[in-house]
């Protein structure tokens, strides 16, 4: 059979289909790697030059509010905007009722998330518009009408006039009383509070009650953890202004493609119309990335429509309280049983997990993707509650690394054996032990190592494991305090579909051009572009420049929607930059009258491999080569310009993409709990990530500082508060939701090891994500390593430990 | 924010004038760190008219250690008074107290006289554009009862109308331990007596009245003093419980003692009971223990702050051992 020709977009389709296999570097490393690359970013967000969708001001702006419903669930009976519509300075009255969202598919409308899979919409499922609806089913939503005025003062003060009638209905926060048969139901007229997620209910491996019956141990326990508050610094933003029928957005999203996709299919208006601007951003966390979510596509809309109605641009920002209405996805309780064989090896583990407002992972996922435990059952129930959307919040893995992490150290503790072990022996791929990874890595060109073992081995040299740990409950401090450890594991962060694609130009005067919108997510990812386009292309880094700020370029970044940046936006760039280089040494082949492939680039020098002092600077190599240039009778050639397009394509088990996660990761801590306080005082983090490579270690290194905050005040301190008879969020401001800071806590110890098992570009996987949502369950077995008493309830304050302790 | 008239009083008689015409329809401004986010949240009822600041009044912000007395101004920055070394050296409590409060930031620009007289924590008090009007507020009930209660008052709520919110100060605990007293553009007043529990008021200054001044007197022999908070985090966080001491020993026993707690009630709570299991015996881990459960014997904590009363009768002991 002839080999059918590819036409051109099937070639570029070829090109950037990931290809599995260890991305071998084709490079000498210069920057990548290298420590001490400036910062691309930093000079502005240390200074305060930054700009954030909040600073745009343009002329004629309007500054809107929208009603936030008072309570937990209720409905307007009547809404009286005449006060509001006649006070001075207000320009435009968007009502629930108004044609332009009355019978309107919008966010929170199923329909509105067609381009969605179902299970990746989290709330958005909800059969309830959550813009502006009559019907509130949390307190806190926006509901009704909202306002553009002059001033945000005068938007604020209408709002006051406005005159509703509600009619309070009864409602439910407890998550595990939701399912009973007399619990108030969200939804007016349904049977259950159940919310149908067909996929996740049920999760299987094996057969679980064979693998108890192997079992010589078994355990059974119960676990619960509050979620969450899923914001960060900057509040949600956005600023619309319409010339004509053209739409001018700024918006602070992860995703603004995607939103704008969503802008077109709900209000109809063409994409090619909507010009988006996403600037510098103050947080995402995966908060900015659901773009049907009510604060994300929600604001937009309402902008949108306010900046129709009165004509002039409108900039919408939520106050810090309006953020406070989102969580993780991990509102959740679990039941386990867990069966293992005295030496070690888990044989059967079973979970009944429920899940508030979202299943965001079933929690046994990771049990999955990176053990060896053959038989594995997980039952998966979601119920609705009068709380706020639940979303992927620093990573949708929560619950598996929770589960993962009380699994292991439950049986660990249950079998007495030291946790590290029983992890080495369980380590593995979906029900088979670690020769199937072997075979993987032989097979695949990457070397044969066991990143477990060299993680677990760092760490606990680190944080004199083998000297210090001891069974829970034994080791008083001179202090009086109680001393504990605790360790955990899990695989590596490569859970990504990501798919971006890049320009890489050469401008007239050498100095080049990365072409892309890309979101910024904190994460230092364009200084890592910035340094793999150096490298592939040969020139220097202070040659190279990105400007992620306009979508309309034409070229977009995926930021980590599905988890990943550098991991599929570094081959993006790397494609890109190499398919530049082909243009670039072509155009140079000309003038030096030699084929492209006796020519090298180096240091922003083009030269002759077989002679290095025949060389010409890459400046002069494009002096004529010009997108444009207006100037009669001067001869030009093309630009030197090309671009590619990477998806990872991959997701889902390694059987079926062939694909398994081979990088690991290890944290340990350690903690000394006041008896007589209840305080829990962490004294060290060890974090061992196995990066694969790491592009940039500072930034490598500062995710794994950030995630241990982050991690440390989830699991001690941050806690939502409800009213238990009104349903309103007590706890909705900074002082009394209590982050994390950083004289909280000591610095981590950040050990990351490159394996180049990742498949990233050049076996590098992801760490963005990872410490921050590792850390929270930890402590729960460090506070039982000290104390000798389960607080399996998280977060870990100081009334729980003490009520463990039988003090109170 | 709503907008409102701002004087800089350039004099303290011009700042009570001004109060004076305005009634209780302005406020007095310093740092500003708690009445500004009053403010912005619009929690309470009525919206003050007028602020009255007093922060363009010079010579207001002195420690001069005077005789027997050590003398702080009423604008004097809480930063300035936790690094001061008189203070380190002789008022131990006033200046851990003064160092804990708050944050960094907020300690640059709180005063002591402001941070005595902030307003309560609540979360149903302090909810925006009034939300939950209580009683504090004129209001017909307190949310708290019935709510999440897990910061409110252990020993009870005011007799008259049920509030259970409690005073935050981590300095007030400490300048009645040392047995301060403030100076008011009306009088002096105990540190002990000026705190109150009505309807829009903590203190007991009229609406014209302003702090001057804080006097404490010199330690007679050798009494040592200390301060402990308890909070969720090490470094903004309003006390769950803290607690301040002033212990004499003479002869290896305790001659006098001071001890209070706050944060655990409506109003700072001077720990009598404490006091007098200690006075006379030898300041040793068995009586700190002892005076400890004195300390809350009378504790009546609601349904969820129980775990309060253990953390006040530790409190209690380690403040008081620390003072040794």
């Amino acid at each position: 059979m002839t080999e059918k020709k590819l036409g051109p977009y099937q070639t570029l389709k070829q090109e950037g289909t990931y290809k599995i296999g260890y991305d071998k570097p084709t490079v000498d490393f210069k920057q990548i790697g290298k420590r001490g690359v400036r910062r691309y970013d930093g000079f502005e967000k240390a200074s305060g030059k930054a700009l954030y969708t909040r600073d745009v001001n343009l002329p004629g702006m309007l500054y809107a509010k929208v009603l936030s419903s008072p309570y937990a669930r209720a409905r307007m009976l009547r809404l009286d905007t005449g006060k509001a519509e006649k006070y001075p300075g207000v320009r435009a009255v968007l009502r629930y009722d108004d044609p332009a969202i009355n019978g309107q598919e919008l966010t929170g409308s199923i329909a509105g998330t067609t381009r969605m899979a179902p299970e990746s919409a989290g709330w958005a499922m909800l059969p309830v518009k959550t813009i502006l609806s009559d019907q509130a089913i949390f307190e806190g939503q926006m509901v009704g009408v909202a306002i553009a005025a002059d001033t945000e003062q005068i938007a604020s003060e209408a709002l006051k006039l406005v005159k509703v009638e509600w009619e309070e209905q009864p409602f439910i926060l407890d998550k595990e009383k939701a399912l009973d048969s007399d619990a108030p139901k969200l939804i007016s007229g349904a049977d259950s509070n159940k919310i149908a997620d067909e996929d996740r209910e049920l999760t299987e491996q094996g057969d679980v009650e064979k693998g108890f019956q192997e079992a010589e141990e078994i355990i059974e326990f119960t676990a619960r953890r509050d979620a969450h508050l899923w914001a960060g610094a900057e509040l949600p933003s956005v600023v619309a202004r319409w010339s004509g029928d053209k739409l001018e957005m700024w918006v602070h999203e992860q995703q603004p493609y995607l939103s704008k996709l969503i802008l077109a299919e709900q209000l109809n208006i063409p994409m090619n119309k909507i010009h988006t601007h996403s600037l510098y951003q103050g947080c995402s966390f995966g908060e900015r990335c659901n773009p049907s979510n009510w604060s994300q596509n929600g604001i937009n809309v309402l902008a949108v429509l306010l900046a129709k109605k009165a004509d002039r641009p409108v900039k919408l920002v939520l106050n810090r309280a309006e953020k406070f209405y989102g969580f993780s996805g991990d509102l959740m309780v679990s039941q386990f049983k867990v069966g293992a064989r005295r030496d070690g090896t888990i044989t059967a583990v079973q979970m009944n997990n429920l899940f508030a407002n979202y299943m965001c992972t079933t929690g046994v996922e990771h049990l999955v993707e990176n053990t060896k435990i053959p038989n594995l059952r997980c039952e998966g129930t979601t119920v609705f509650v009068n709380k706020p959307p639940a979303w992927w919040n620093r990573c949708e893995q929560l619950p598996n690394v929770f589960c993962q992490t009380l699994v292991f150290d439950h049986i660990a503790d249950a079998l007495g054996m030291d946790p590290t072990e029983v992890a080495l022996l369980n380590d593995g791929c979906e029900g088979r032990d670690k020769s199937y990874l072997e075979d993987f890595q032989r097979e695949n060109g990457f070397e044969p190592r066991d990143s477990l073992k060299e993680c677990i081995a760092a760490g606990k040299k680190a944080i004199g494991w083998d000297e210090n740990w001891h069974p829970p409950g034994t080791r008083q401090l001179p202090n009086g305090r109680m001393h504990g450890m605790a360790f955990t594991w899990s695989h590596d962060w490569d859970d990504t579909r990501g798919t971006g694609s890049a320009a890489v130009l050469i401008q007239n005067d050498g100095s080049v051009s990365i072409i892309a919108q890309h979101s910024d997510v904190g994460v230092n990812p364009w200084t890592t572009y910035m340094q793999i386009v150096a490298d592939e292309l040969g020139v220097r880094y202070e040659d190279i420049e990105i400007n992620p700020f306009d979508l309309n370029v034409g070229f977009a970044l995926m930021s980590p929607d599905g988890s990943c940046n550098l991991g599929s936006n570094g081959y993006v760039v790397k494609k890109a930059a190499r398919k530049a280089r082909r243009m670039l040494l072509d155009l140079a082949a000309d003038k030096f009258d030699l084929p492209a492939e006796a020519l090298d680039i180096e240091d922003s020098t083009v030269f002759e491999k077989a002679n290095p002092d025949n060389r010409m600077p890459v400046k002069d190599v494009v002096k004529m080569a010009v997108p444009m240039l207006n100037a009669v009778g001067i001869w030009t050639e093309p630009p030197v310009l090309d671009w590619a397009w990477h998806t990872q394509g991959l997701w889902g088990m390694a059987l079926e993409t062939g694909r398994p996660r081979m990088c690991r990761q290890a944290n340990f801590i350690e903690v000394e709990v006041d008896t007589e306080t209840g305080e829990v005082c962490v004294t060290r983090v060890v974090n061992v990530n196995d990066v694969g490579k790491a592009i940039s270690p500072e930034t490598v290194e500062g995710q794994m500082y950030g995630g241990t905050y982050m991690g440390l005040g989830r699991a001690l301190a941050e806690e939502m508060v409800w009213d238990p008879a009104t349903g309103v969020l007590l706890n909705r401001n900074l002082l009394d939701y209590k982050y994390a800071t950083m004289l909280d806590y000591p610095a981590s110890d950040n050990i990351y090891i490159e394996t180049g098992l990742g498949h990233g570009p050049y076996g590098s996987t992801g760490i963005g994500e990872n410490t921050a949502t590792m850390i929270p369950a930890l402590l729960g077995p460090a506070v039982y390593n000290a104390i000798g008493k389960r607080i399996d309830d998280f977060p870990i304050t100081p009334n729980k430990v003490l009520k463990a302790l039988g003090k109170i | 924010m709503r907008s409102f008239e701002h004087f800089n009083a350039r004099t303290m008689e011009e700042a009570v004038a001004i109060l004076g015409r305005y009634g209780d329809r302005a406020r007095v401004i310093a740092g500003g760190t708690d009445l500004l986010g009053k403010l912005k949240d619009e929690i309470l009822p009525k919206y003050p008219e007028a602020l009255v600041n007093i922060k363009s009044i010079s010579g207001m912000d002195y420690i001069r250690e005077d005789n027997d007395v050590l003398k702080i101004g009423a604008l004097t920055r809480l930063e300035d008074i936790a690094v001061h070394p008189a203070v380190k050296q002789h008022f131990g409590a006033l200046a851990e107290a003064a160092g804990r409060a708050a944050s960094p930031h907020l300690r640059e620009m709180g005063t002591l006289a402001g941070n005595i007289c902030q307003d309560i924590r609540c979360w149903y008090y302090r909810y925006p554009n009034n939300r939950f009007p209580c009683l504090r507020k004129g209001g017909g009930r307190c949310y708290a009862i019935e709510g999440d209660n897990r910061y409110h008052s252990i020993f009870g709520g005011t007799v008259d109308d049920g509030c259970y919110a409690v005073h935050p100060s981590d300095t007030a605990p400490a300048l009645i331990a040392l047995d301060a007293v403030v100076r008011t553009t009306k009088r002096t007043i105990p540190l002990e007596d000026f705190f109150d529990v009505k309807v829009s008021a903590t203190t007991v200054l009229d609406p014209d009245e302003i702090v001057t001044e804080f006097e404490i007197p010199q330690s007679p022999g050798k009494a040592g003093s200390h301060f402990i908070k308890f909070a969720l985090r090490k470094t903004i966080d309003f006390a769950v419980v803290n607690c301040a001491a002033m212990i004499l020993i003479e002869e290896r026993k305790v001659a006098s003692a001071r001890v209070c707690l706050n944060a655990v009630a409506v109003k700072p709570y001077r720990a009598v009971k404490a006091e007098q299991a200690i006075i006379g015996q030898e300041l040793n881990e068995s009586t700190a223990e002892a005076a400890g459960e004195s300390a809350i014997s009378q504790a009546t904590p609601l349904k969820d702050n129980g775990y309060m009363v253990q953390l006040a009768k530790i409190i209690v002991k380690r403040t008081i051992l620390a003072c040794a």
